[in-house]
């Protein structure tokens, strides 16, 4: 038995496919440049029909590409290394000090607590290079210049006030009688929030964790100006594929497939946290 | 045989032997050009240290900033001769260009001691040579303390000496009195135009002699049925796109930036000369340029060079030089022509951007960085560079005289080495040095996007530029 199609339904399908088709064309573009060498990505008119090669990922694994005029030295996977070494510490240390501050800034009124709440945010609102400049003094004077503590110190000022902003909201939400229950049947307040609390707001937590990776992630300025070229993060690192003698733009985008990589697959696996976490801490009830 | 050649080798370098003849007896003892070529530049280094205690820093290290472009590849290949000589280390960071002077105005702002030297244009010696963040380099090079009595800094093209030395005085001339030489060049580039002999070939058209000429070959070219575009230039809003070909030309209609009187700047790039040499720059874009002409910077324009997708460039010779190799399409094709716009017959004015080095003020090794600025802008470094890598164009008279670095440029790089004979007679820095440098001359490409963009016209355009810079210059009391 055939099935009616409605007109309706078919608009909105092709809809749907070119919506898709715009946001995805670009990532694909990239993805197929990336096992292209520079002369085909250069024809003139482009095509989507070549010979893939492999040359640029290997380049970039190797640390070598050996092209017509000489060799180009490639620290990529030292790049890629530091974004991660950056990015999960960075994390890590907000998610043990974000979170209980989020969870006093939700159960607790205290003196100037909002006005702290305010000035963990406001970290946001400072332009980087304002905070940067003295900061590199001062990071030279305490011995913390071009270390990863001090780079994963001043990350805190992407991941922490994420992290105490949107697990704080989520806090919010949860019902404290659940909590207030646990106490009476005699629990210290200790035993409450790591028992009943966080695992309550987990799916806040995964989200704040995740958006905090991918802003961590995506930062480029504070290594640049804090850090020699070893402790550079991918974001930086991309950019030496650009030289006055040329743009390599197979590396780049072989670069540009791997560094997305992680973060996609931390995306695609917290998903499900993430909407959920989201949502559920925008809105009071 | 070893040792024969390395007798060899001492004999050339005392000048007893030709350079011929010690090729040939590399040859007749089974080596290569490029054995003969290490064991030269090693002898050489044995030589410098003759005349000089460049063992005098023994064991310290420099630590340098530097960019990531083919002169700092050129710096690092010879290195080794460096550590050698002086029983140094050197430790360097490479950043690339599109961050670098953010990270230097970072570091010199704040009083980082973590570069000792770094690499620089001449431009930002302007922003920070006065702020106090650079050693005045005149108090090294002229104490022979300091200073190996082989450095040869005469040699050095004297428009490029003063090119990167100021008073630090708003208009005051570069190299003028009391000017302070901030930054020694370690290579430079200057404006002419690179063509594609194919497509040239294609269309029956010969590298234009003036700038009128030029917007009717770059039309021809566009309509010759090629599918590419007439000429390649800067566009983006960008102080950039003002130094390349743009204000070599203007300087060549001699249009002028600013004029100077009683101390104070004035904006002069409303002329007559600076509109009738904009107006045929404004057309020649409107009817050949590429279509994203106000995107474009350096990279833009030599991709398309190299990958065919325009016919001409009027950009830095340096830029056709890389175009011509590596594995760009055109590469083999590409030729390079000297460029004097105004047709009443004047020789070529290109400006010129240098790459330069620099001592760090609040370094405490200032002693060891000027013992590797030394070097490193020095002949023999320079002919390593020239010779074998690309440290192209090289800054010194003995350099451009040399001749396996000429017959490399000839072979390779057609009408190289005569654009360059005719262009560097006047290759210098035709902007008025003052501290609002940057944001003047990006103001100056907003304007030009719009007279592009048909929103203005130029008479208008460029009044209502000298206007605006005039105010800012009285805001800031420089006007």
């Amino acid at each position: 038995m055939a099935s009616k199609i409605s007109g309706g339904a078919v608009l909105r399908a092709a809809a749907r496919i070119i919506v898709l088709l715009f946001f995805l064309f670009p990532i694909f573009w990239v993805f197929l440049m990336s096992f292209q060498t520079n002369q085909q990505i250069l024809r003139i008119p482009p095509s989507i029909f070549f010979t893939p090669t492999l040359e640029n990922y290997t380049a970039l694994f190797s640390g070598r590409l050996q092209t017509a005029s000489g060799s180009l030295d490639i620290a990529f996977i030292k790049n890629l290394l530091n974004s991660i070494i950056l990015s999960s510490c960075s994390v890590l240390i907000a998610l043990i000090l974000g979170v209980p501050a989020a969870y006093a800034f939700a159960r607790f009124k205290f003196r100037l607590g909002e006005n702290i709440a305010f000035t963990l945010l406001s970290f946001r609102f400072a332009p980087p290079l304002l905070v940067l400049v003295p900061l590199v003094a001062y990071f030279q004077m305490i011995g913390l210049s071009d270390t990863y503590i001090g780079l994963i110190w001043v990350y805190q000022l992407i991941c922490l006030p994420l992290i105490l902003w949107i697990v704080r909201g989520y806090f919010e939400d949860i019902s404290p009688d659940i909590e207030h229950a646990y106490r009476v049947d005699g629990h210290s307040w200790a035993k409450t929030f790591f028992k009943i609390a966080i695992p309550l707001a987990r799916p806040g937590i995964a989200a704040a964790a995740l958006l905090s990776f991918i802003f961590a992630w995506n930062n480029f300025v504070f290594a640049l100006i804090l850090a020699s070229a070893d402790k550079q993060p991918v974001t930086v690192g991309a950019l030496a594929f650009v030289t006055s003698a040329g743009i390599q733009y197979g590396i780049i985008a072989a670069a540009i497939v791997l560094s997305v990589t992680p973060t996609l697959l931390l995306a695609l696996y917290a998903q499900r946290y993430l909407v959920e976490g989201l949502s559920l801490g925008a809105v009071k009830g | 045989m070893h040792e024969k050649a390395k007798d060899a080798v001492a004999s050339f370098v005392a000048g007893r032997t030709s350079r011929r003849e010690l090729f040939g007896y590399g040859a007749k003892l089974g080596l290569g050009a490029a054995t003969m070529g290490f064991l030269l530049n090693e002898a050489q280094t044995t030589a410098q240290a003759a005349d000089f205690d460049w063992q005098y820093y023994k064991g310290k290290t420099v630590n340098l900033l530097l960019n990531k472009h083919p002169y700092a590849d050129a710096i690092i290949a010879d290195l080794e001769n460096f550590k050698k000589l002086t029983g140094m280390d050197v430790k360097y960071d490479v950043f690339p260009e599109d961050v670098y002077f953010d990270k230097i105005t970072a570091a010199l702002s704040s009083g980082s001691t973590q570069y000792d030297a770094f690499m620089t244009g001449a431009y930002q010696t302007w922003q920070y040579g006065p702020a106090g963040w650079l050693e005045d380099l005149n108090e090294y090079i002229k104490d022979p303390k300091w200073t190996n009595p082989a450095y040869a800094w005469d040699d050095v093209l004297p428009n490029l000496k003063a090119s990167t030395s100021w008073s630090g005085v708003p208009g005051a001339a570069l190299g003028g009195e009391g000017a302070k030489q901030w930054a020694v060049p370690l290579a430079f580039e200057l404006n002419s135009i690179t063509y594609n002999k194919r497509i040239f070939d294609k269309a029956k058209v010969e590298p234009a002699k003036n700038l009128p000429e030029l917007v009717e070959i770059a039309a021809k070219i566009q309509g010759s049925g090629q599918n590419v575009y007439g000429i390649g230039t800067r566009g983006s809003r960008s102080w950039a796109t003002i130094h390349p070909g743009y204000l070599s030309a203007f300087a060549n209609y001699g249009g002028k930036d600013f004029e100077v009187a009683d101390g104070k700047l004035k904006a002069a790039m409303n002329s007559a000369a600076g509109k009738e040499m904009t107006a045929l720059w404004v057309d020649m874009i409107k009817s050949s340029g590429p279509r994203n002409w106000s995107t474009y910077t350096w990279y833009q324009v030599g991709t398309d060079l190299g990958a065919g997708a325009s016919g001409m460039i009027y950009d830095a010779d340096v830029l056709g030089y890389f175009m011509n190799g590596g594995d760009n399409k055109e590469a083999g094709n590409l030729a390079f022509s000297a460029f004097a716009p105004n047709p009443k017959g004047s020789s070529p004015t290109p400006n010129v951007w240098i790459w330069s080095l620099a001592l760090n003020s609040y370094s405490s090794q200032k002693g060891p960085a000027w013992w590797f600025v030394q070097w490193a802008t020095g002949t023999e470094h320079g002919l390593f560079g020239a010779q074998k890598m690309d440290l192209v164009n090289p800054v010194r008279n003995k350099i451009w005289q040399d001749e396996t670095f000429r017959a490399r440029i000839a072979k390779s790089y057609p009408g190289y080495l005569e654009q360059y004979a005719a262009s560097s007679p006047g290759s210098k820095i035709y902007f008025t040095p003052q501290p609002l440098f940057f944001n003047l001359t990006t103001e100056w490409a907003a304007s030009l996007q719009r007279m592009v963009a048909g929103e203005l016209p130029v008479s208008e355009g460029l009044d209502e530029l000298a206007a605006n810079v005039d105010n800012q210059l009285k805001q800031a009391g420089l006007g």
